[in-house]
């Protein structure tokens, strides 16, 4: 009860009529910067954190807190439009959603986004509301074992994503966990794989170089090739009806949405993993227990609900961690930690006895944030709609600029923008020869937090890779090890059933 | 004619003036200033630099904005061979932690000469050390004192949690594994906040971390200080023993919070940018945070920075010598 | 150019591409080699043990995919199609082109300059737009990439040697005056070049 009275202070707070104002301008900031490819909620924070120096901490959270949000679900939007995921978080939205916007559907796709969003985005901030406290104890057992454990279970959790040519599918994964260990080793501070002795090599290679070389240039010589530079794009009428007619659709995605939302905050909540693994593991997932999981990446909107769901659930979730432990689990929250900091608040396991006000604010800010970004996106989609009403060669130029300007962002090195390049007409080729790209992008966003906890764990086990299946020394880790396992061996149970009851009618 | 004339006049006095003026006036930047951080986001140069932008930023200090760019790869490695290119450039700056010392060592192959690739400006905090167990750590509990913690630690291999092999405090273990005789496993995490994390989390048993990162944990009791690795006890943790009293004076280590800028500039442009740190070395909001925070405020700039560099540069030299 | 690309088939293709990606597993094994490979109890795993192994089993998988190929196990391997469909090739190849001179050309004269003459030829050569449309559009995209990157989020883009050009703009974006007045600025700025545009249309009509 006394939680109750918190959270009602908590959300008076951020609908005082500056904050409220601050948070629906964050939102919209964030909407726009994490609809850029490159940019994400990351750079939002970043140039606004001088600005909260002259507002009250409080205001100032609820103000990067709603930047934070709207970016989450900004990365949504390129992916649909331009098949270019703006964040890492956003890249299992383009196997679905890019389908379904060249279907001539993009409707339900950023409808599916911006309701997927919203309910992860609710459910997650409900569960904190109410079981913060015991869940930061959960995060503080989470170590290095059970964090590769979470990764084995994200990889097997993909299994079905590769094409049909089983050895370039391996090649696929193989080549985007070689990329992932380029650059500083951090166990042996040796630096690895430094190609030709380029020092842009030392800070490794960027998950949205990769991202963006495939998805933004490789696929526009694909289109600029089937079409020969003549595209048509699909005429849509954007009504109301049209809206409504999309959100009946999203009737079909309830266990999307159920799986984003809890597997997303508990994903979330774990200091080591954050919102990348957690949308990917969702979309993985909902494909394997869904009925036609064979239509998964020919656009469904499930295929869209439960990567938004997870990510703005982890997002949420990753809050946690960040308040109770002052473990930062992205670079945003790492700068919202500094931010915190730099305002005078200690993040800890006191900060929610001590600084009540500011913990709830924040919290409440989350449910009004949640409701404002739903309502900003639904009332959008016209605009963002009109991306496609843009003549294809004038598209694909700011398409091209987008994607140097973004592959220059993150990192600020021109090296990074020659390697996206070579990304993209790479994958531009090796596309065309059937080897699968998606599988390549999910391993350079997992294998380094893969390769690290698993080589802390041999530290610690002393080289023991029986310790992941030790029920008696590490339990979580143990148990998630035998799911990943049942998830690995799943797809073969569908042809051995066959096989079997072939044998038996036979 | 006459019109024309006068307005001769007028337009040759203004150029004089224009010229004159302009080389009179002493150096501004002319774009924004971009402050290269040889770290990722949310560590304690991070910090320190967004502080630097914020304080900057708010008061006006400076014609054009701060923007701070995380160049965090190779330790070090790819901001000072960023910085060491940017030779003579005027609107660049580089804040320092103990990995610019210890990189040029370590990768030689980077051919960075720490000594004439940059132009110390000025440091404006040591960040102290301290050693850290977790209150309830299964192979800590009950340990008080620094020195039943060495007793503990000799007994058995303890892990260390730290925040990258060869980084500062992997060199600070090897000392200590000189002067008391133990030696620990030592796992690296990805950071600062991890590694507090891993200690109260069970997974190490103890760490060498700078206050700041274990604040939260220390303020709630579930992890407490041993020593601290300075002559004297610090206000921010009254509790906590200084090296010297507890009678190991070689146990003394720090971080510095430096700035730096590119080889070849003009003095007058490294006038300018000592002069910009001191003004916000002696804002009120700079110091108080800081001090809180349990840093120490130690301004040097000058021939007195270039001393003191030179000799933490040997001094890390040899601790790497002897740590291989 | 179009007689070599239509025998630049897919199977060829395969086969150049499989040999090319084999040739760098090993290029990447050898580099791995220089940390320690190997894996003992006492000193854990090296540094290059992961990238060694990773890029060996890149390289079995590419001499799988060159098996295939040659047992014509493959579906590439029988397909006779040309690479790049007849009649697109030139706009692959110019794009590629003009891509990695947009990127060489920032490295010296900076993004800004670089995206007028990218945009400027690019639209020429693929769209039927008329000069004075391409002309607006090569002008104002660099302007509104400058104040979306630098004036907004505060992102530095590579300005190579026009970086003096900048300098009065950054003194405009940060001088004392109201941000109104700036904002009006930048509006002349951007709207002034269209409006004259339109009526020298007409004009010339």
């Amino acid at each position: 009860m006394e939680t109750f009275g918190l959270l009602l202070d908590g959300i008076f707070t951020s609908l005082q009529w500056f904050n409220l104002g601050l948070l629906i301008f964050g939102c919209l900031v964030g909407l726009f910067v994490g609809a850029m490819p490159g940019l994400g909620s990351v750079n939002g924070v970043a140039i606004l954190i001088p600005i909260t120096f002259i507002v009250p901490p409080t205001a100032a959270i609820i103000f990067l807190a709603a930047v934070y949000y709207g970016a989450m679900y900004g990365g949504a939007i390129s992916s649909v439009m331009l098949g270019i995921p703006g964040a890492s978080t956003a890249v299992a939205t383009v196997f679905d959603g890019r389908p379904l916007a060249q279907k001539g559907d993009a409707i339900t796709a950023l409808s599916a986004a911006a309701v997927g969003s919203f309910v992860g985005g609710t459910v997650s901030v409900i569960l904190f509301t109410l079981f913060a406290p015991p869940l930061a104890e959960v995060a503080l057992a989470f170590n290095a074992p059970e964090t590769f454990a979470l990764m084995v279970m994200a990889f097997a959790t993909f299994v079905g994503l590769g094409g049909d040519d089983i050895p370039k599918t391996v090649f696929s994964i193989l080549i985007g966990l070689l990329l992932s260990t380029i650059g500083l080793d951090l166990i042996s501070g040796k630096p690895r794989l430094i190609l030709f002795g380029m020092p842009g090599f030392l800070h490794g290679i960027n998950f949205l170089v990769l991202a963006i070389g495939i998805y933004g240039i490789g696929e526009m010589l694909w289109t600029l090739e089937s079409t020969k530079g003549k595209v048509q794009m699909a005429k849509m009428e954007v009504n109301m009806n049209e809206i409504g007619k999309a959100f009946k659709k999203l009737k079909s995605t309830l266990m999307a949405m159920s799986i984003g939302s809890f597997l997303g905050f508990f994903v979330g909540i774990l200091p080591a993993a954050g919102a990348t693994p957690a949308s990917l593991m969702s979309y993985g997932i909902t494909k394997q227990l869904s009925k036609n999981s064979k239509e998964f990446g020919t656009g469904v909107p499930a295929g869209v609900v439960a990567p938004e769901c997870a990510n703005n659930s982890a997002s949420t979730g990753s809050m946690l961690p960040m308040l109770t432990l002052g473990i930062p689990g992205s670079p945003t929250t790492a700068i919202l930690l500094g931010g915190m900091i730099l305002w005078g608040l200690t993040p800890g396991p006191l900060l929610f006895t001590q600084e009540p006000e500011f913990v709830w604010g924040l919290i409440g800010s989350l449910y009004i944030a949640n409701f404002f970004t739903l309502v900003l996106n639904i009332a959008l989609i016209p605009a963002f709609l009109m991306v496609l009403r843009i003549p294809f060669a004038i598209l694909a130029p700011v398409i091209f600029v987008l994607c140097v300007t973004g592959g220059y962002a993150p990192t600020q090195s021109l090296h990074d923008v020659w390697l996206m390049l070579i990304f993209g007409f790479v994958g531009y080729v090796l596309r065309k020869l059937d080897y699968p790209v998606a599988p390549a992008v999910l391993s350079i966003v997992l294998g380094p937090l893969a390769e690290n906890a698993l080589r802390q764990t041999l530290i610690l086990s002393d080289g023991s890779m029986g310790i992941f299946f030790d029920f008696g020394e590490k339990p979580i880790a143990a148990s998630i090890m035998y799911i990943a396992l049942v998830f690995l061996l799943m797809p073969l149970a569908g042809p051995i059933k066959r096989k079997f009851f072939k044998a038996k009618s036979a | 004619m006459t019109l024309i004339k006068q307005l001769a006049v007028v337009l040759v006095s203004f150029t004089l003036f224009a010229v004159s003026t302009v080389s009179a006036k002493p150096f501004s930047p002319k774009k924004p200033i971009e402050l290269i951080i040889p770290a990722g986001q949310g560590g304690g140069a991070d910090e320190i630099a967004r502080l630097v932008q914020g304080v900057i930023e708010k008061n006006d200090y400076a014609s054009k904005p701060v923007i701070p760019i995380n160049k965090k790869g190779g330790s070090g490695g790819e901001a000072m061979t960023y910085v060491k290119k940017k030779n003579g450039d005027v609107h660049t700056l580089m804040i320092t932690l103990n990995n610019v010392l210890t990189t040029p060592t370590n990768q030689p192959e980077l051919g960075i000469d720490f000594f004439n690739d940059f132009t110390p400006l000025a440091r404006l905090i040591t960040d102290t050390f301290l050693v850290w167990i977790a209150t309830e750590g299964k192979n800590t509990a009950g340990i008080n004192t620094f020195d039943e913690f060495i007793a503990k630690a000799k007994g058995g291999s303890l892990v260390m949690g730290g925040t990258g092999k060869m980084s500062e405090d992997e060199l600070l273990l090897g000392m200590m594994r000189g002067q008391f005789g133990f030696d620990a496993k030592y796992v690296p995490y990805s950071g600062g906040g991890a590694v507090a994390k891993g200690l109260v989390g069970g997974e190490s048993d103890f760490t060498l971390n700078n206050p700041s990162e274990q604040m939260g944990f220390y303020q709630s009791g579930d992890s407490k200080a041993l020593v601290m690795m300075t002559p004297e006890r610090n206000p921010a943790f009254p509790e906590v023993p200084s090296s010297y009293e507890l009678g190991y004076p070689d146990l003394e280590y720090y971080m510095m919070r430096a700035f730096m800028a590119p080889a070849g500039i003009d003095a007058e442009v490294r006038d300018y940018y000592t002069g910009l740190l001191h003004t916000v070395y002696w804002d009120s909001e700079f110091q108080s945070f800081n001090i809180d925070d349990g840093k120490l405020m130690s301004w040097l700039e000058g021939y007195g920075l270039k001393d003191f560099l030179a000799v933490e540069y040997d001094k890390h030299s040899v601790i790497i010598e002897n740590f291989k | 150019m179009s007689n070599i690309s239509s025998k630049f088939t897919v199977k060829i293709a395969e086969i150049v591409v499989a040999v090319l990606l084999a040739m760098c597993s090993i290029a990447l094994m050898i580099k791995s080699a220089e940390n320690r490979i190997d894996w003992t109890a006492e000193t854990n795993m090296g540094a290059g043990f992961l990238p060694f192994y990773l890029s060996a089993g890149m390289l079995v998988c590419t001499l799988i995919t060159i098996g295939k190929f040659i047992l014509k196990k493959s579906p590439q391997s029988k397909d006779d199609n040309p690479f790049i469909q007849v009649g697109a090739e030139r706009y692959i190849y110019l794009t590629v082109i003009s891509l990695c001179f947009l990127v060489l050309a920032t490295a010296y004269i900076g993004i800004y300059i670089s995206l007028i003459f990218f945009l400027a030829f690019y639209l020429k050569f693929f769209s039927n737009k008329s000069n004075i449309f391409i002309g607006l559009f090569a002008y104002e995209t660099p302007i509104l990439t400058f104040l979306f990157f630098e004036w907004l989020l505060k992102i530095p883009l590579p300005q190579g040697y026009s970086e003096p050009l900048f300098y009065p703009v950054y003194d405009f974006m940060y001088s004392e005056s109201s941000l109104v007045e700036k904002i009006i600025y930048i509006i002349i700025i951007l709207f002034l070049p269209p409006a004259l545009g339109l009526l020298s249309k007409r004009f010339i009509k």
